[in-house]
């Protein structure tokens, strides 16, 4: 474990136990992953693949059946560890009964961030993420975008290193979020590593360098998006293809998708995606269409969640 | 230390927003206020004659005992009634910490969890104990100046009651964090105590009950849990009579059970997923 990786986590696993039945769930398992310092990470997966209980791991609200965590290379069990850490949880709750100002100054406090910094920092802050007026507002009287906003203020107070945002533009307009991509893109800058969990994906492809995509509890795939993703190329789109032909297209290094419509083929080249054609009507297939593509994050992610979503 | 003092004023704001502080304090000024009419009815006789106190042609009527008897059985009639508001009060406290969303922020600071359960317990206890000192003062004052006889033994009800708080407030944090139900974190101090009540019975009880080993289970439990009916006896005693009462063995086991309780709930709740 060491500090040049914000995160590191070694074999991390989470088995929920029913207390009465004694049937066991495994939300995580055998994940061990590292995020480099000063990055920008994105953690997919489908729902329930265990994108949460990951992230309540580090953070110590979920106790790990086995393995280790650790946050700039210390245990994450350690209350210190948790000190660079600034986390927005996703169904967050912040108590209704503070103003937006007595929020932030209470879990700024809570942070270790001194009385006095605390005055200078929190109007700073209330600006920051556009609620400078709200500032003596009760909570409840928020609306789900302003809340975000006030979380997204909450997390970055005491100045992290690591911000682990958990859906951070749920329920934020348009404009909103591109506001928080640039408060997240100017934190980056800083050296601040920023690790999100998301199901927005156009989001996360175009604001990480790095992703990793969790199925059934594991780390499916993980590293860098600018590796992963495969490039320009075309998309075939036809129906009533036997499955073997389907088998001898994959093995010619096609990926394939199947859809309501038939079945979506994937190549990187004009050249496979003719041979591709030739092959899906030599064996009675039908073309439906062929377009140029580039390879996405979607389609990276539909096809490694494939078989949980089938399950 | 600043983690645990930043919890304690949260627990205040809480309480104060959700008009707990407010409506502690506004039931008991209506206390006050309605003793305050008593004493202004009849302070002659009726007040005598209701607290018990005969005055007779034979018996010479001493106003420091009537003093001494209005100072018990209102140390008694606030040991109970605010001891069971301060539970009414207290018992959202817990679970509403507790709730998916806020708990996960708070334990993803840098602060352990012991320190967050205490650090809330402590806060409920001061408003509580706040409440309980304006209460008692104040009634304090008014039978001071109404007699002119300043009775300092009257203000144990203070630390009796807040005591007595304390050890029920164990019990509300364990079944807060077992359960995340403030309803069941009234009804379990408020059964406890009954029980107790009937518990200290035992002298008369155990007279009655036939076999050895039900006399056993009665004193096993009248030993382990808090003594609510002993320390307002001792407590009364020691007001009206000024003799040193039994306070040992109440204190001491019912710290003891209040210790106990608030370790399992720690333990509990370190344990615990959220």
């Amino acid at each position: 474990m060491t500090a040049d990786f914000a995160i590191e986590t070694c074999g991390l696993e989470k088995i929920y136990r029913s207390r009465w039945r004694g049937r066991e769930i495994k939300a995580v398992s055998n994940l061990s992953l590292r995020v480099p310092a000063g990055v920008k990470y994105g953690l997919l997966g489908a729902n329930g693949a265990g994108k949460t209980t990951f992230v309540k791991m580090l953070l110590t609200a979920v106790h790990p059946t086995s393995g280790s965590a650790a946050l700039f290379g210390r245990d994450a069990r350690i209350a210190e560890a948790r000190r660079p850490v600034g986390y927005l949880p996703e169904n967050h709750r912040f108590p209704t009964y503070l103003t937006g100002y007595g929020m932030l100054d209470f879990y700024a406090a809570l942070s270790g961030v001194e009385s006095r910094e605390r005055k200078k920092r929190v109007p700073e802050f209330l600006d920051l993420v556009g609620l400078k007026d709200w500032g003596d507002v009760r909570i409840k009287k928020y609306s789900k975008g302003m809340l975000q906003r006030l979380g997204l203020a909450q997390a970055l107070l005491h100045r992290p290193r690591l911000l682990i945002l958990d859906e951070p533009t749920d329920g934020v307009d348009p404009a909103g979020r591109r506001e928080i991509r640039e408060v997240l893109d100017s934190l980056t800058a800083k050296g601040v590593t920023v690790f999100i969990n998301s199901h927005l994906l156009s989001e996360v492809e175009s604001f990480c360098e790095y992703v990793a995509i969790l199925r059934s509890g594991q780390l499916a795939v993980e590293g860098k998006i600018s590796n992963l993703l495969t490039g320009r190329g075309y998309r075939v789109t036809a129906a009533d293809v036997p499955e073997q032909a389907l088998v001898e297209i994959r093995r010619l290094g096609a990926s394939t998708l199947p859809g309501t419509e038939g079945v979506t083929i994937q190549v990187r080249t004009r050249e496979e995606a003719n041979a591709i054609i030739d092959r899906i009507r030599a064996a009675g297939g039908e073309i439906e269409s062929v377009a140029a593509s580039t390879s996405s994050l979607e389609d990276l992610f539909m096809q490694t969640t494939r078989p949980e979503r089938a399950a | 230390m600043k983690l645990f003092v930043a919890l304690i004023a949260d627990t205040f704001q809480e309480a104060r927003a959700r008009w707990l502080f407010w409506g502690l304090f506004a039931l008991s000024t209506l206390l006050i206020l309605i003793f305050l009419f008593v004493l202004q009815v009849d302070v002659a006789a009726g007040a005598i004659s209701f607290l018990g106190v005969q005055a007779t042609s034979r018996r010479i009527f001493s106003i420091q005992k009537f003093v001494n008897v209005s100072y018990s059985w209102v140390s008694i009639a606030l040991y109970v009634w605010g001891t069971f508001l301060a539970v009414f009060a207290s018992s959202g406290l817990i679970p509403s910490v507790l709730e998916a969303g806020r708990i996960a922020l708070l334990l993803s600071k840098p602060l352990g969890r012991t320190t967050l359960l205490l650090g809330r317990y402590v806060g409920n206890l001061a408003v509580v104990s706040i409440n309980h000192t304006y209460l008692v003062l104040t009634v304090w004052i008014i039978l001071g100046f109404k007699t002119d006889i300043w009775s300092p033994r009257f203000l144990l009800a203070i630390p009796v009651s807040i005591f007595l708080f304390a050890v029920l407030l164990c019990v509300v944090v364990l079944v807060g964090v077992v359960s995340e139900s403030a309803a069941l974190s009234v009804m379990a101090p408020v059964g406890l105590s009954l029980i107790s009540l009937l518990l200290a019975q035992h002298q008369f009880v155990i007279r009655l009950l036939s076999s050895e080993w039900s006399r056993q289970l009665w004193m096993f439990f009248y030993w382990i849990l808090p003594k609510v009916f002993d320390l307002g006896n001792a407590m009364r005693q020691t007001i009206l009579f000024d003799r040193s009462a039994a306070w040992l063995m109440p204190v001491a086991t019912s710290a003891a059970f209040g210790v106990v309780v608030l370790v399992s709930a720690l333990h509990i709740f370190q344990k615990r997923d959220f």
